[in-house]
């Protein structure tokens, strides 16, 4: 029995960790926590529903369609937000709640067309697609769950390793680390914020028609308790750390799975609410940050 | 004028109660404090206020006093804990807060109803008793944001180093920020449950906080006016647009969207800027003709 | 008259002490040593000036002495009393102001508010009497003209004398100022020099930082020079002018060319 739990943690942890993996890569390095992360992850799962329902899709055209549609959302959300407001701000400082509060704007239009077209009800896919179960040794895994697990932990870990070894990485996470600095040393802040929003994006809706395949169907609603938990995630692994968000995720899931094995269901959120809180206060950098997250 | 009101009074009543929950996130915005727990606090002192009605068989003042307190001291209590967080840390710290509260009303068995919420704390309250408990905490903001104090204040927002150097209490008012926050949005969350009877924890959410912050960001955050005119804008916006009424979500968006990009002190921003430029424009074009005679 | 003798016979107590000591003060941030063991000694009555180039920690240094920067050892003791432990806002409260380097003020609020909050921490009869005074301030530095105005509709030396009146309303003992002059043109600098010798005759004693030597020559009665975080020469200005560690530190091989 827990070995399946720890399949069912692992599948759960890999969709968080797509999802967060786009929010922390915006975040460390540019500085932006985009509040309008989820509504791109739930918006893009529910563009490639409705293409679905005209037309029925094999798997990979309808994951397309969603990686698509978010890269576009938050590319669209930089230019028409959070680029305005940044030229607006005197500072960083400044703009960071004005960027929140644009996020929180932002978020809002895809979720209320979702709900309208919708109804409120969940929304999932028509697709050629048919997950397959497995069994062996009393395990029950299904196609998609392997595909989760593997795309997740395969793009973690690249993203890890391309932050560090890469030019394009290092140049991103000089920014991270002193914005003014690295534009002097000519880094081009507003192109390559564009094209890490593009690709938070593109995660994020890789991550919406995953889970909207694994579970069959999601609600508009899912994306803004996702966000609650991918900032958990994050403050967990420490901000900056790709490593920190890939083993934030895991330790997330295992414990959410644990919450709801010992039958406490209704304390699942509770996990992440708490977890935000307590690392916060008892080491807020988290397990590998290195970001300063206290005043002095 | 009366019967306008009979027909409107759930909506002026919306109005004022909107109005303190926004306060109860301006406040600490106006201090340069990140946080959202005013709306954690509405939580407890609703429901701390419909337990005194429902368990307890408080009446409806004491219970909402309760409230108020109560929810007063659980969030100044959570300042103190957080006060070290910076920036967007502490906003999220603050909303994990008022998520946890939600949460504890879910489990809270037959104390606080569980996931249904209770029923049945019917307060007598008033629209009189509304307003006059709105204006006495306006007029205790106005206050603060005359004179000194209110010099004070912004300096503790705009430069928290240099309100040290000017020997400013700066983590002495961020603190004080936490309690006032507490104290209204406990009250908010007391005087709306009790005037509705029944609170469930679906209502304790982050839509609240989105409500609070788009009457704060659209009306101005740096007054209590500003609160005013954005609660007044979303509470009948819904009834003179029908079309908004009916895309209602969509349309709130874009204005928070469009208020934070182009207008980041509000409507109220916008009023004050154009008095100040009408105000000073001799000053102004004396400065100007300076400059260009040195040019 | 009780009151008025009482008064009388603690400033002149006062004036025989030492205004401020600086006790082997040192500032270390990570390997680097800003301040390295500094010991000085203000008296009240006169303008002090601490030379030194970029790097050498004379901008640290007053941050310690205010407190916002925290110190590694050493001690500060002012008209008696060692602030060494207390927090920074004491500061002010005791009888110390300061400008900073860069320009610090409330972009939304009036040249006027802005130099009132120089006084909003003080004594209600200081607060009281600085209503009519904050006039008279603005008289002295030359902003009358813009007291309705906002600092960024301002010029950069009227932004500077802003500071400065906002330092100087609540009657401080001790003004520190940090590169006072920067970016003014030559006759403004003159005329902030003339108003610190005005300050310095109704008994606020001064200590600038500055880059300009020419201006602390003609404006201080004493120098202090710092290289390396380190105390290099003291003592009246044309001599440590020609200090031959001050000489070097400045042109020669000691010059720090690190910010």
């Amino acid at each position: 029995m827990p070995v399946q739990d720890v399949l069912n943690a692992a599948t759960l942890g890999s969709i968080y960790l797509l999802f967060t993996l786009g929010m922390a890569l915006v975040w460390g390095t540019i500085g932006i926590l985009n509040f309008a992360h989820g509504a791109t992850f739930m918006f893009s799962a529910f563009i490639a529903h409705v293409v679905t329902k005209q037309v029925e899709l094999p798997f990979l055209p309808v994951v397309a369609i969603a990686v698509v549609v978010g890269a576009v959302m938050s590319t669209l959300t930089q230019l028409l937000a959070f680029q305005p407001i940044l030229k607006r701000s005197k500072n960083q400082h400044a703009a960071e709640m004005r960027i929140l509060i644009g996020g929180i704007g932002v978020a809002a239009i895809p979720l209320a067309l979702a709900q309208r077209y919708t109804r409120s009800s969940p929304f999932g896919f028509q697709s050629t697609y048919d997950a397959q179960v497995y069994e062996f040794l009393g395990l029950r895994i299904t196609t998609t769950a392997v595909i989760i697990i593997v795309t997740g932990l395969t793009i973690g870990v690249a993203l890890t390793i391309w932050l560090r070894r890469s030019r394009q990485g290092l140049a991103l996470r000089a920014i991270g680390v002193d914005a003014e600095t690295s534009a002097g040393m000519g880094v081009n802040r507003p192109a390559l914020a564009l094209g890490t929003m593009a690709v938070a994006g593109g995660l994020a809706g890789l991550a919406g028609a995953l889970l909207t395949f694994q579970l069959g169907a999601i609600a508009p609603e899912t994306g803004d308790i996702l966000l609650i938990k991918a900032f958990a995630i994050v403050v967990l692994g420490g901000l900056g750390s790709m490593l920190g968000t890939v083993l934030g995720a895991y330790i997330l899931a295992a414990a959410e799975t644990f919450v709801v094995v010992m039958n406490w269901g209704t304390w699942v959120n509770a996990v992440s609410f708490g977890l935000i809180f307590l690392i916060l206060l008892v080491r807020p950098q988290g397990l590998l940050g290195r970001k300063e997250v206290r005043r002095t | 004028m009366s019967d306008w009101y009979a027909m409107n009074v759930v909506l002026v009543q919306t109005t004022l109660t909107t109005l303190l929950l926004a306060l109860s996130i301006q406040v600490p915005l106006r201090f340069g404090v990140f946080s959202f727990a005013g709306v954690g606090a509405f939580g407890i002192g609703g429901y701390t206020a419909a337990m005194a009605m429902v368990h307890g068989e408080w009446t409806t003042w004491p219970a909402v006093l309760l409230g108020m307190v109560v929810a007063g001291v659980c969030t100044f209590a959570l300042g103190l804990v957080v006060q070290r967080l910076s920036g967007l840390y502490m906003g999220m710290a603050t909303i994990a807060f008022t998520l946890i509260v939600s949460v504890l009303a879910v489990n809270g068995g037959d104390w606080t109803g569980g996931p249904m919420g209770l029923y049945g704390a019917i307060g007598e309250i008033t629209t009189t008793h509304i307003v006059i408990a709105v204006l006495v905490v306006v007029a205790a903001l106005a206050w603060t944001e005359l004179g000194g104090l209110g010099r004070k204040v912004d300096t503790v927002r705009e430069d928290p180093e240099l309100a040290n150097a000017l020997g400013i209490n700066v983590n002495g008012y961020r603190r004080l920020s936490f309690l006032v926050s507490g104290l209204i949005g406990g009250l908010a969350g007391a005087i709306t449950t009790l005037l509705r009877s029944t609170i469930t924890p679906a209502e304790v959410n982050f839509h609240l906080v989105i409500l609070a912050l788009t009457a704060i960001v659209v009306g101005g955050a740096r007054s209590w006016v500003g609160a005013l005119i954005g609660a007044i804008i979303f509470v009948w916006l819904p009834t003179f647009l029908s079309f908004v009424q009916e895309w209602e979500k969509v349309a709130y968006g874009f204005i928070v969207a469009a208020a934070a990009i182009y207008l980041p002190n509000g409507v109220l921003g916008v009023a004050k800027d154009l008095w100040h430029k009408v105000r000073t424009r001799e000053e102004r074009a004396q400065v100007a003709a300076a400059l260009t005679k040195e040019s | 008259m009780v009151e008025n003798i009482a008064e009388d016979v603690v400033a002149e107590t006062r004036r025989d002490r030492a205004l401020l000591e600086v006790n082997d003060v040192a500032v270390h941030f990570g390997g680097v040593k800003a301040v390295d063991g500094i010991t000085l000694e203000m008296r009240p009555g006169h303008i002090y000036g601490v030379l030194g180039p970029n790097g050498s920690g004379k901008s640290t240094l007053l941050g310690a002495m205010t407190r916002l920067t925290p110190m590694t050892r050493g001690s500060f003791v002012f008209e008696g009393n060692d602030y060494t432990k207390r927090p920074a806002r004491t500061v002010h409260h005791m009888g110390i102001a300061r400008t900073f380097q860069t320009v610090r003020l409330l972009d939304d609020r009036s040249v006027r508010d802005n130099i009132l909050l120089g006084q909003d921490t003080l004594s209600k009869a200081t607060r009281k009497e600085a209503d009519s005074r904050v006039e008279e301030v603005m008289e002295r530095v030359g902003v009358t003209s813009v007291a309705r105005m906002r600092p960024d509709e301002l010029s950069y030396g009227m932004q500077r004398r802003v500071e400065f009146a906002r330092a100087i309303i609540g009657r401080p003992r001790l003004l520190l100022l940090d590169e006072p002059t920067a970016g003014m043109n030559s006759s403004e600098r003159e005329e902030i020099g003339a108003l610190m010798k005005q300050l310095l005759a109704e008994g606020i004693t001064q200590f600038i930082v500055e880059h300009d030597v020419q201006m602390m020559v003609d404006t201080c009665d004493y120098l202090f020079a710092m290289n390396f975080g380190k105390l290099i020469a003291e003592g009246v200005p044309v001599d440590v002018v020609r200090h031959p560690a001050v000489q070097e530190a400045y042109l020669g091989k000691g010059a720090g060319t690190h910010a």
